[in-house]
């Protein structure tokens, strides 16, 4: 499947440079970045698989996107990530890699490794640049498995329709294609840490549908998406290799329902979602070890633009596994106050502070060896260049 | 006092006017645009990239200044932002792969060459600035 989406790639682009003839200007070739260096300290617990008690810098991100647009109605563009959080990444992942063929505004396809739009936030939660927040809300857009539920291989169709005026206008898009958890991906860490490995991550065929309605009241938009999952498998050994057998997850659907405010200076957000999962661990000549989680996620978020340069705001999230035995282990409440600082256009900084009640997100168990501390005071500075 | 309290906002008033009246903004567009006008829902909807055609079925690609009071002047009457917030949105596109960036010209003489030979251009300059070559949109 990879295989044959970059191949086509490749031939779009080469229909677009060498059917046309076109020169480096016209292809309107463009080269665009950003790069963002973080600090976490932590007053309990270590977070996002950093020494965050002592003071973190490890989370570093560097992006570099190139794009052609060889006639008007088809882009290209391929974009590669560096990524390190704590254990997480430090390597280069091609983020997105796709062809983009927009008819008109009521209907376009891209196709490649595309973003999934799934949620408020999902397609562009690591754009770091497009944001005041240093971490989106964790109870939906967890940073450790960013990289895997960022983008499919696969398609995307999407286009608006209406014409505003009292109706307003609706923006759809559907997907479908192959989903990829890597095998360092947070999902795989509690497994991973008590000796299960997955060494070919797991994924499987992913599909959904995704609905904004621009309403006639200016900025307000309200939107719902439902992501489906059949059931993947994937290999898994434990023992050191001495049980080999498969893990199963799923089928399972990823609904979220949204609704975002933005005029002037103000923005309001807020996101509701269901995860509902089953994972099977099936290991050869054993009885099966079966779990099922049940999250329920959400968040309100606001930020005001103080001044030019200055932005402030607020959220809380929570999630709840219903699954889950009563204890801190259950939930995660986060209450967190951001600012922003943009320098110029090109430059900017970000400092904010988490309040988090629960241990259902963020913790290992290696690098908090010593059992969980049910709350913690996350600190987090960032700076962030652009262009 | 009365006096003294009328002179100052005279004063103020006045250098209000004279500061918005020096950077009036104008919505510049290729011949080959059918539209005579534009509404301002259309506007915003070009150059946040969220639309691709005006209501007459025109199609358009939106050319930005780097900067400079036109360009102030233009973001924060027709799209409500500044020009920081207004190019994160953008980079928000470009990194999603959703768009490509639109164009940015160095000033107001360089937008009116560019959308003067560029067929479905459309732009803004300053109302004082020489715009031959290119039609004048009425914005309602």
């Amino acid at each position: 499947m990879k295989k044959i989406l970059v191949g086509a790639i490749t031939l779009a682009l080469g229909a677009g440079t060498q059917g046309f003839a076109q020169s480096l200007e016209d292809l309107n070739i463009q080269i665009h970045g950003y790069a963002t260096q973080g600090f976490l300290y932590t007053t309990n617990n270590n977070i996002l698989t950093t020494h965050s008690s002592d003071g973190s810098p490890a989370w570093t991100e560097a992006v570099l996107n190139i794009g052609a647009q060889p006639i008007p109605k088809l882009r290209v563009a391929v974009q590669g990530r560096y990524f390190l959080l704590g254990n997480f990444g430090n390597s280069i992942t091609l983020d997105w890699a796709a062809a983009d063929y927009k008819a008109d505004d009521r209907f376009g396809v891209r196709f490649g490794k595309v973003k999934t739009p799934l949620g408020l936030f999902n397609d562009i939660q690591d754009i770091d640049p497009s944001y005041i927040w240093s971490l989106l809300p964790q109870s939906i857009y967890p940073i450790s498995s960013r990289n895997s539920i960022l983008a499919h291989y696969g398609g995307v169709a999407y286009g608006t329709l209406g014409e505003g005026g009292k109706l307003g206008k609706l923006e759809y898009r559907g997907w479908g294609g192959e989903r990829q958890i890597a095998a360092d991906d947070g999902y795989t860490l509690a497994q991973t840490e008590a000796g299960i490995l997955a060494p070919n991550g797991i994924g499987g065929a992913t599909y959904g549908a995704a609905v904004h309605w621009r309403t006639p009241l200016k900025g307000l938009m309200i939107g719902a998406s439902d992501g489906k999952e059949p059931t993947w498998s994937s290999k898994i050994t434990t023992g050191n290799g001495a049980l080999t057998g498969t893990e199963f997850v799923g089928p399972f659907n990823e609904p979220n329902y949204f609704a975002h405010y933005e005029k002037n200076k103000v923005m309001v957000a807020a996101e509701y979602g269901k995860l509902p999962v089953s994972v099977t661990l099936q290991f050869t000549g054993l009885p099966p070890s079966y779990e099922r989680i049940d999250f329920r996620n959400w968040y309100a978020m606001a930020s005001y633009k103080l001044t030019a340069k200055i932005t402030a705001g607020a959220y809380d999230t929570q999630q709840f596994n219903r699954q889950a035995a009563l204890g801190p282990a259950r939930y995660s409440k986060d209450w967190t106050v951001s600012g922003r600082y943009d320098f110029s256009q090109y430059l900017y900084a970000k400092a904010e502070q988490h309040f988090i009640d629960g241990t259902a997100i963020g913790y290992d168990t290696d690098l908090n060896p010593n059992g969980l501390k049910p709350n913690t005071k996350l600190t987090i500075l960032k700076v962030g260049v652009s262009f | 006092m009365k006096k003294l309290i009328l002179s100052s906002l005279l004063a103020f008033a006045g250098s209000t006017l004279a500061a918005s009246a020096g950077a009036q903004a104008i919505v510049i567009a290729n011949s080959s645009v059918k539209a005579s006008g534009v509404s301002k829902d259309d506007l915003k909807d070009v150059f946040t990239g969220n639309a691709t055609t005006l209501k007459d079925g025109s199609k358009v690609v939106p050319v930005l200044l780097k900067d400079g009071p036109a360009n102030e002047e233009f973001l924060k009457e027709y799209v409500g932002k500044g020009d920081t917030a207004y190019r994160a949105g953008w980079r928000s596109l470009v990194f999603s792969g959703q768009a490509s960036m639109p164009k940015s010209l160095e000033d107001d003489a360089a937008a009116v060459a560019f959308i003067a030979h560029n067929p479905g251009t459309i732009g803004y300059i300053d109302k004082a600035s020489p715009h031959e070559g290119v039609k004048v949109l009425d914005v309602h």
